[in-house]
């Protein structure tokens, strides 16, 4: 069997110094704590922690000019959804173009895991995540928060929006080389908008 | 049989199959629109384009009929670049509305998107041919928007319904689907509308914005609603039906079902449900647990000797009416099914497509079973006499029958096997908890006994259990228990039993049913009909 070899480092003689020089870092946090209040904890809950633009927090939902929900009820969100957090339900609305949204809309925020994959599955930019990250209750109840209080979140104005969409304009038309040649050479415009020319490609 | 060759894969088919149905049913895919097995060919929508060697241009392979020795290509440069074309065509005044569109996860366009699509549309949504959306008919939606006009539905109520409510309108890209004047659809067949159109311009009212079809889980099941046995899936999600759908079966219901049959979902999920066995004390209800009430049911049973009879029913599953026979020869007492003499309109249509007078899925199971057999009017003549001292149902039916409510007064005992409350059952004096058809596994036989399988879809309500249970708890507590413990296992016990059914198991049946001979004649249903 080998023998272990532990080597000791003797250049320190035992007394007040090797506490001194252990207690560095504690000793130097606590001065500059005290006497130049560069400190690195907060006062929470009094003040809170700057969090970054992309940060995850609770969920928000938008709303239209109306202050209807923006929400469409397409399930995309739940049907992502890892946690299963998400529930909806789905009623009529007037206007055909719009046709459906949600009567009910639950998000159970003692489940959810926030990844933030609801706001990437969404078409509509309906759910978007806030910079709250303070959740607190007394019941489990209160925190499965409805479509209401989802859209109602006052505090976003207090936090800031989180993640969100960054490309706004998800159906922006794309340009095809061959389209912009129609364009040029015959004068047709691609969609015929009112005025164009309807003369086929190659007629004089 | 024709020989080809589909994308190098050697294919031998029935003289006169066309290359899309040869090709589909081979597992190799060609997106299509249009085409329907069991709507004739139009071939409008030109998407199904396929190379086929020898002949100078693309064919559309609907139509298109394998001969001899064709030799076919789907996924050649030039086939797929006609078929994203045909697709793009389609795609050009769409919505793209999925998110609000209930077609979404079955829809076609969808499909074949992921397939053949250019994913850069060359259409901006501003300048697309906006059409009438959201336009009520009654049991269907029309959004005439989503629509890839490929005139299935038109071709359905030509051919099927003959009700001819659809036609196109307008012209060139303003083409669009319509009733005359938007009148509502109004035959028994509206909710196949939804099922052929392969896109969302004709949705279901009643499925409408209810669940995102992808939560759904199919299970393959038989209709109950009449005795022509229909092919369906059960569509369900968290334990709860959510809509019934055709299964194709070309030997029953082809690709459709009746809308009363499609809405027999509802029944299922009601509060009125019975979910808990219960007895009578006095004038009132006692609840009890179903060993308790079985316990009851078995005491009252030994207790009568030979004075008591069986009402079996033609709702019950074949397993069910073998346990329920097992119980009467037991007891020795008198046993019958037909209340209200189902066994005469058995085979008798109401109308030319599906449906029959016989509302009950098994009377024909019943007949095979040998349940016909001391007449109901003897067995209440029985009761008037007093000669009844315990009677057992398998169903309500005779407590819903005017014409027994006198005799039913003078049995002491009576229990019943219910799936729903109603004011009958308090004629009874035990009420046991049964399942319905699609809690349970078992068979049907139809009007041309085809035997066909149901699958249990969803939990049953509380206690509720199948009737084979039922019965299977009163004869183990006669000493006369059945060695089996799931409806399988009953099954094989009937195949033993009934000499029509032998040699028949669950995996013989197999999705599409089997044709038993006609009792003694030793030919099928379905030769005779050819014959």
């Amino acid at each position: 069997m080998a023998a272990t070899v532990v080597t000791v480092d003797r250049s320190l003689k035992p007394g007040v110094m090797p506490i001194v020089l252990g207690f560095k870092v504690t000793l130097k946090a606590w001065f500059e704590s005290l006497f130049l209040r560069r400190a690195s904890t907060i006062e929470y809950p009094e003040k809170k922690r700057n969090v970054s633009g992309r940060y995850r927090g609770i969920h928000v939902l938008t709303e239209r000019e109306d202050g209807t929900p923006k929400c469409v009820a397409c399930y995309m969100c739940a049907t992502v959804c890892p946690a299963e957090c998400i529930y909806i339900e789905a009623g009529e609305r007037p206007e055909k173009t719009i046709e459906k949204y949600p009567t009910r809309f639950e998000i159970d925020l003692l489940r959810c895991v926030y990844c933030g994959f609801c706001v990437d599955a969404c078409p509509e930019e309906a759910i978007i995540m806030s910079r709250e990250n303070d959740l607190v209750g007394t019941t489990r109840a209160e925190l499965v928060i409805d479509r209401d209080r989802l859209m109602a979140r006052g505090k976003l104005v207090e936090h800031g929006p989180g993640y969100r969409p960054v490309d706004h304009d998800v159906r922006r038309p794309v340009r095809i080389a061959a389209l912009e040649r129609l364009k040029q050479e015959h004068g047709i415009v691609p969609g015929m908008p009112e005025g164009a020319s309807r003369r086929p490609p190659g007629s004089p | 049989m024709p020989k080809c060759t589909i994308d190098g894969k050697q294919i031998e088919v029935a003289p006169g199959t066309n290359a899309l149905q040869a090709a589909l049913d081979n597992g190799i895919h060609i997106q299509h629109f249009c085409w329907h097995p069991d709507l004739p060919v139009d071939g409008n929508c030109r998407t199904c384009m396929i190379e086929v060697e020898k002949m100078p241009k693309l064919q559309i392979a609907c139509n298109t009929v394998i001969s001899e020795g064709m030799v076919i290509r789907t996924d050649s440069p030039k086939a797929t670049e006609a078929q994203r074309t045909a697709l793009e065509f389609l795609l050009i005044n769409h919505p793209i509305d999925c998110p609000v569109c209930d077609q979404a996860g079955e829809c076609y366009l969808q499909d074949n998107y992921m397939r053949y699509g250019l994913y850069d549309s060359k259409v901006e949504v501003e300048d697309k041919v906006r059409k009438r959306k959201v336009v009520d008919l009654g049991p269907i939606m029309l959004d005439a928007e989503r629509c890839v006009l490929c005139s299935r539905c038109i071709r359905f109520e030509s051919e099927v319904t003959g009700t001819n409510s659809f036609e196109f309108t307008n012209r060139g890209d303003h083409v669009s689907i319509a009733t005359f004047e938007n009148r509502p659809i109004t035959h028994d067949y509206a909710g196949n509308l939804a099922d052929v159109c392969p896109v969302g311009a004709l949705l279901s009212h009643d499925f409408r914005f209810k669940m995102r079809v992808w939560f759904l889980k199919p299970h393959e099941s038989v209709c109950p609603g009449c005795s022509t046995g229909c092919n369906v899936f059960v569509d369900e999600h968290d334990g709860e039906v959510q809509r019934l759908r055709p299964r194709r079966n070309p030997e029953v219901n082809k690709s459709w079902i009746c809308d009363p049959g499609r809405a027999l979902y509802k029944e299922i999920g009601l509060t009125s449900r019975v979910s808990g066995a219960r007895v009578k004390s006095g004038a009132n209800w006692e609840g009890v647990s179903v060993s308790e009430a079985l316990d009851v049911v078995a005491q009252e049973l030994k207790q009568s000797g030979d004075a008591v009879a069986f009402i079996a029913s033609p709702q019950a599953t074949n397993e069910d009416l073998f346990a329920f026979r097992a119980v009467a020869e037991a007891s020795g007492g008198q046993l019958d099914f037909r209340v209200g003499n189902p066994q005469d309109r058995l085979r008798e249509r109401i109308d030319d497509v599906l449906q029959r007078a016989d509302r009950n899925p098994n009377t024909q199971g019943c007949l095979d079973l040998g349940l016909a057999r001391d007449g109901v009017s003897a067995i209440l003549d029985a009761c008037r006499a007093g000669k009844v001292k315990a009677l057992l149902l398998q169903g309500p039916e005779l407590l819903r029958a005017g014409e027994a409510v006198d005799a039913l007064a003078k049995v002491p005992f009576i229990a019943v096997m219910a799936t729903h409350e109603g004011v009958e059952l308090d004629r009874a004096h035990c009420v046991l908890p049964a399942a319905l058809w699609a809690e349970t596994d078992g068979t049907f036989t139809n009007h041309e006994r085809r035997i066909q399988r149901l699958r249990a879809a969803v939990p049953a309500p509380g206690d509720a259990l199948p009737r084979w249970e039922l019965a299977g708890g009163v004869l183990d507590r006669l000493g006369r228990a059945l060695p089996v413990t799931t409806a399988r296992e009953v099954f094989l016990q009937v195949a033993q039993a009934t000499p029509d059914y032998g040699g028949l198991d669950y995996r013989s049946i197999g999705a599409q049913g089997r044709v038993l001979s006609r009792a003694g004649s030793g030919t099928t249903a379905a030769q005779e009909a050819r014959a």
